[in-house]
């Protein structure tokens, strides 16, 4: 996926001058005379610039920005969400969420889901993308089907799942209908099965998405690249390692980009199935609904946008770090280095 | 392999022939493979929509089992309680006015950013992509306390306003090539033609940017569709939730009667699965467009 | 020109679309407009399912008659739901008009707010009379009144008489010891001693309250209230207790995800279908368990006995703990309406009917008379002759410090942290707000 990501530098897509390098509409300088006719059209371009523009900026500052910018200055005051805040603590709400114990485990319970995530979903999306890719009846149908899980709310998920998952529920009773009795399991509320419950249900519901996602991948790749291969007496194997793995290489980076993103910032699975009280007893609580939980629930607005900066800055950080070592390489044109 | 030395019966079949040996047949292993990963993925969905046809007392008896006989009693509620109506009407409105907002916003000024010069182009361009960093999850404690002091709150306007406004980065990010490789030719055509900039926007670039806009909007509808803690902060009141909201409502006000939460869970997934249907090619296509590049 | 037009014909309608969303689900809820003429209020309360639901529409519906030009559009939100959903709202400048109070610092929450109508002046002679001085105390701050009571709801162990006499229990115990001993007779009976509903929490906290009252004194427990810290040792024994009572496994299977009040697989449920022996509750507890018995009618052989007395202890062993159920209206409201309306659900004639459909203890002394069935009149007994009733802990520490306190004792019974663990989550809880 070309999605440009890199922070204030032109993207890389198309060339510049399409952009215009060239003034707006004239490329030679004017006659003097000219020059009012100029103006006219500089003050019509910018008028135009900010008709455009002008909504969609506006918009996003007070709806994206602003906000943001609000975060940052309750998180410095004890405030209970009504009148002004005038309890200014400095850095105090800081201090207490980085020894609370709560939030220590909640940012364990993150980056737990994060690489999980990424190692129940990637390898598995990518041998059902090699499957699928092949030609077979009704290959367009099972696509269609597959990614039914993505299009469904999370709180349409986790309703039916939790459900599903009650020490009476259905999961149970199949398990006991099948004979493996034995592996029936408290899934939501035993603090050691719970978070495998959850992992399991986040990726039932974005596989579908990954493999899409790889299926597009693969159609991109040439398939001149598979002939030369078999030409040189590669087998199936030596193929996918070789040529098609390294060549998936920037969708599988940018698939993991938005998984460890996602991933980050998960809450209404775990709201809906958990709700308030016990996501954290089950150890399946996470960085959103420790602020929730620990914000508007509680009215402490103060508190809660604290916890939303430290949120902010962790997201920043991950997708910066991940930005600079990973996805660099994809801008350096994997393919020219490759010598077939 | 033996293919390398055969010329005859053409290139193509000699190179179809290649192909799917260095892709690998379709075997019946493929089959059994698809068959599985489509069921487990299907399963919980027909758990739910099926679940709405039995009454407790089937559920509580056999809970993995099939309807036996059919009820449409629990459906029938659902579909006659003005709630889940109304919440399918707030959803409507929301996701459509969503969609149009970022469409015609997005497409604007991604325009702007495309295809005009401006001195602090590349620091507007920066500030919609750095909105990737900020989910609504992370702005929502003061988001709603600035939708508060506006005075939206409890109003499809304080969800619907908030919801362009995230999706614009994505859409930004879309778009903005999209519109850059729509060649510098036409454009000089069109003001040879006597078109204005606008002109040209109109006429040429709206019809042109359609795939993409396409995909934007799809996205866009789709996300505020399913959207949950943006309306669970500010929506407060049962007749102006939307469906999200109010399958959790429901589910909880109705914790004791299941096959009726499971009939309105089912109802609520319905209109999100025919929109999918509809435009399905388009979806998946605009991924893989987007993956092409 | 016509391009521009178009442009700035869009962003118009997308601006009217929006503004006419915005109006249409904005508008369907208003409070009503002043006190002449048509008025319309919204009332919450926590009722959803059976006889409650019943009579909080039916008491509405006399309400309107008695009254033509008030409507009240009434809403049932799931008890779990209901305090967040309406901080929210009054937060938001959109609460209802009439709703549930459970007092405490939850209400000084929202009288700090300035969301709460003074009905001191509003409060009808009947009212005053029915209803005790000390009843009302619960619902005053500085002098003013801010909710009209409507049930009592003191708190003990509810108890199936049958399931005992089949354990071969005799009589109630007394005593911690005496409660261990006939736990370890039900045990060997086949039933679970005691059900509780720990995935909302605050059933499993009930039990850390009550230790808490029998180990720390009065003072403690009320100057908690004020300084929200908890450092007097007292807190810390409380814990202790109860990891020592959480260690005999006295509870059913799988209490971490049983709920409360929701479904036959509830803690109240358990105890309506004789699955459990016991459950520690306030006195709603026999009108939820009525409406989960296979008959729907109320448990034939419910019985309740006081939270048994520990040794040591800074506690008045009669001291109780139990709240006051009421309802409080919004600043918002319009003031004539909203206090009839408190007035009349306290009549003696609503109260009665309140009774039958909650089983549960009606506020008005003359109501009270209608009160038959026996586990009620112990408890009621109990609670007038206490010295001591104390607001349920989470109550009257408000939302912050009590959704703390409820989530650390779950964490206990869960054996994620122990007594101390209690303490310092609630005290840093505190000063997190």
């Amino acid at each position: 996926m070309t999605i440009d990501t890199s922070l204030g530098t032109t993207p890389t897509t198309g060339s510049d001058t399409a952009a215009g390098t060239s003034p707006t509409g004239s490329g030679t300088p004017l006659p003097a005379g000219r020059r009012s006719t100029r103006r006219i059209a500089d003050w019509r371009k910018r008028v135009e610039i900010a008709v455009l523009a002008g909504p969609a900026v506006i918009v996003f500052v007070t709806f994206v920005i602003l906000p943001v910018g609000m975060a940052a200055y309750y998180g410095f005051y004890k405030w209970q969400g009504y009148g002004p805040p005038t309890d200014f603590v400095g850095l105090q709400n800081y201090v207490i969420i980085f020894q609370d114990k709560a939030f220590q485990s909640v940012l364990m319970h993150n980056g737990f889901i994060v690489v999980m995530s990424l190692v129940l979903q990637g390898p598995i999306a990518i041998v059902l993308a090699l499957l699928l890719n092949q030609k077979m009846h009704g290959r367009g149908l099972v696509r269609v089907l597959v990614f039914v899980p993505y299009v469904i709310s999370e709180v349409i998920v986790g309703t039916g799942w939790s459900l599903m998952l009650q020490s009476n529920g259905a999961v149970n009773d199949l398990l006991q209908g099948m004979g493996l009795g034995g592996l029936r399991a408290d899934w939501l509320s035993n603090p050691d099965i719970a978070i495998w419950t959850l992992l399991v249900i986040i990726s039932w519901k974005y596989i579908g998405f990954a493999v899409i996602l790889f299926l597009a991948g693969l159609q991109s790749i040439p398939e001149e690249l598979f002939e030369a291969a078999a030409i040189d007496g590669a087998s199936y194997w030596q193929i996918q390692r070789r040529i098609t793995l390294p060549l998936l290489g920037p969708t599988i980076r940018i698939w993991a980009f938005l998984s460890i993103i996602g991933s980050l910032q998960l809450f209404d699975l775990v709201y809906i199935i958990w709700g308030q009280y016990i996501a954290s007893t089950a150890g399946t609580s996470t960085m959103a609904t420790y602020m929730v939980a620990n914000g508007r629930t509680s009215g402490n607005f103060g508190f809660g946008s604290a916890v939303a900066v430290v949120m902010f800055i962790i997201s920043l950080a991950v997708a910066l770090i991940y930005q600079r070592f990973v996805l660099r390489r994809d801008t350096a044109g994997a393919l020219t280095e490759r010598k077939n | 392999m033996a293919t390398t030395s055969i010329v005859a019966p053409g290139r193509r079949g000699a190179r179809e022939r290649r192909s799917s040996a260095a892709l690998g047949r379709a075997n019946p292993l493929t089959y059994v493979v698809a068959i599985l990963f489509v069921a487990a993925n299907l399963a919980p969905v027909l758990y739910i929509v099926l679940g709405g046809f039995r009454t407790n007392s089937q559920i509580t008896t056999s809970p993995a089992g099939l309807p036996a006989p059919f009820q449409f009693g629990n459906y029938g509620s659902v579909l006659s309680s003005g709630i889940f109506w109304q919440q399918l009407g707030n959803s409507t409105i929301s996701a459509v006015t969503t969609t149009a907002g970022v469409v015609v916003l997005g497409l604007m000024v991604s325009f702007v950013l495309a295809r005009y010069r401006f001195a602090g182009r590349g620091a507007l361009y920066a500030l919609f992509a750095a909105g990737l960093m900020f989910p609504i999850t992370v702005a929502i404690t003061p988001l709603y306390l600035l939708v508060k002091d506006l005075g939206l709150t409890n109003s499809l306007a304080g969800v619907i306003l908030p919801q362009i406004a995230f999706a614009l980065p994505t859409t930004v990010i879309i778009l903005v090539p999209f519109l850059r490789a729509i060649p510098d030719e036409l454009e000089e055509a069109a003001s040879i033609d006597g078109a204005s900039r606008l002109g040209f926007f109109f006429r040429m670039i709206v019809p042109l940017s359609l795939p993409g806009v396409v995909t934007v909007g799809i996205l866009a509808f789709i996300a505020s569709w399913n959207s949950y803690i943006l309306p669970l902060f500010i929506l407060n009141n049962e007749g102006s939730y939307t469906l999200p909201l109010g399958v959790q409502a429901f589910s909880s006000q109705y914790s004791v009667d299941t096959a009726k939460v499971l009939a309105f869970t089912s109802m609520s997934m319905i209109p999100a699965l025919v929109f999918f249907t509809i435009f399905q090619r388009r979806i998946v296509g605009g991924l893989t467009g987007a993956v092409k590049g | 020109m016509t391009r521009k037009i178009r442009a700035a014909a869009a962003i118009a309608l997308i601006g009217a679309t929006a503004l006419v969303a915005a109006g249409c689900s904005a508008g369907s809820d208003a409070a009503g407009g002043g006190d002449g003429g048509k008025v319309t209020m919204t009332f919450w309360h926590n009722s959803t399912t059976g006889p409650g639901k019943a009579y909080w529409a039916s008491t509405v519906k006399a309400f309107e008659k008695k009254y033509p030009d008030v409507t009240i559009k009434t809403q049932a939100i799931q008890n779990e739901d209901l305090d967040g959903k309406l901080q929210t709202a009054l937060n938001s400048g959109d609460g209802p008009d009439i709703f549930l109070q459970r007092g405490g610092g939850k209400m000084d929450a929202m009288i700090a707010a300035g969301q709460l109508m003074d009905i001191s002046g509003s409060i009808s002679a009947d009212a005053k009379q029915s209803i005790s001085a000390g009843t009302f105390a619960g619902y005053e701050k500085d002098g003013k009144t801010y909710a009209m009571p409507g049930a009592v709801l003191p708190e003990g162990i509810w108890y199936s008489k049958d399931l005992f006499q089949k354990a071969g229990i005799e009589g109630t115990p007394t005593t911690m010891d005496e409660l261990n001993d006939a736990i370890t007779k039900l045990k060997a009976s086949g039933v679970d001693p005691v059900a509780v509903g720990a995935k909302d929490a605050w059933p499993a906290a009930h039990w850390y309250y009550n230790f808490a009252l029998r180990e720390c004194s009065q003072k403690t427990l009320e100057g908690a209230a004020k300084s929200l810290k908890f450092d007097n040792p007292c807190w810390t024994k409380a814990g202790e207790q109860l990891e020592d009572f959480n260690k005999t496994k006295p509870f059913n299977n799988g209490f971490l995800t049983t709920a409360a009040q929701q479904g036959a697989g509830s803690s109240a449920g358990l105890l309506a279908n004789h699955k459990a022996a016991m459950e520690l509750m306030g006195a709603w507890d026999p009108g939820v368990i009525a409406s989960l018995t296979p008959d729907g009618k109320p448990l034939a052989d419910l019985g309740w006995f006081p939270f048994p007395t520990i040794d040591g202890g800074k506690g008045d062993p009669k001291s109780m703990m139990g709240g006051v159920d009421g309802n409080s209206c919004s600043a918002k409201a319009p003031k004539k309406a909203c206090t009839d309306f408190l007035n009349f659900i306290v009549q003696k004639d609503n109260q009665e009917a309140y009774y039958k459909a909650f089983n549960a203890i009606p506020v008005n002394k003359d109501a009270q008379a209608v009160v038959d069935a026996d586990y009620l009149k112990t408890a009621l007994a109990a609670y007038q002759e206490a010295p001591f009733v104390s607001q349920y802990l989470d109550t009257l520490y408000g939302q912050n410090v009590g959704n703390a306190l409820n989530t650390s004792v779950v964490d206990l019974l869960a054996g994620k942290g122990d007594a101390k663990d209690i303490v310092s989550t609630t005290n840093q809880a505190a000063s997190k707000g």
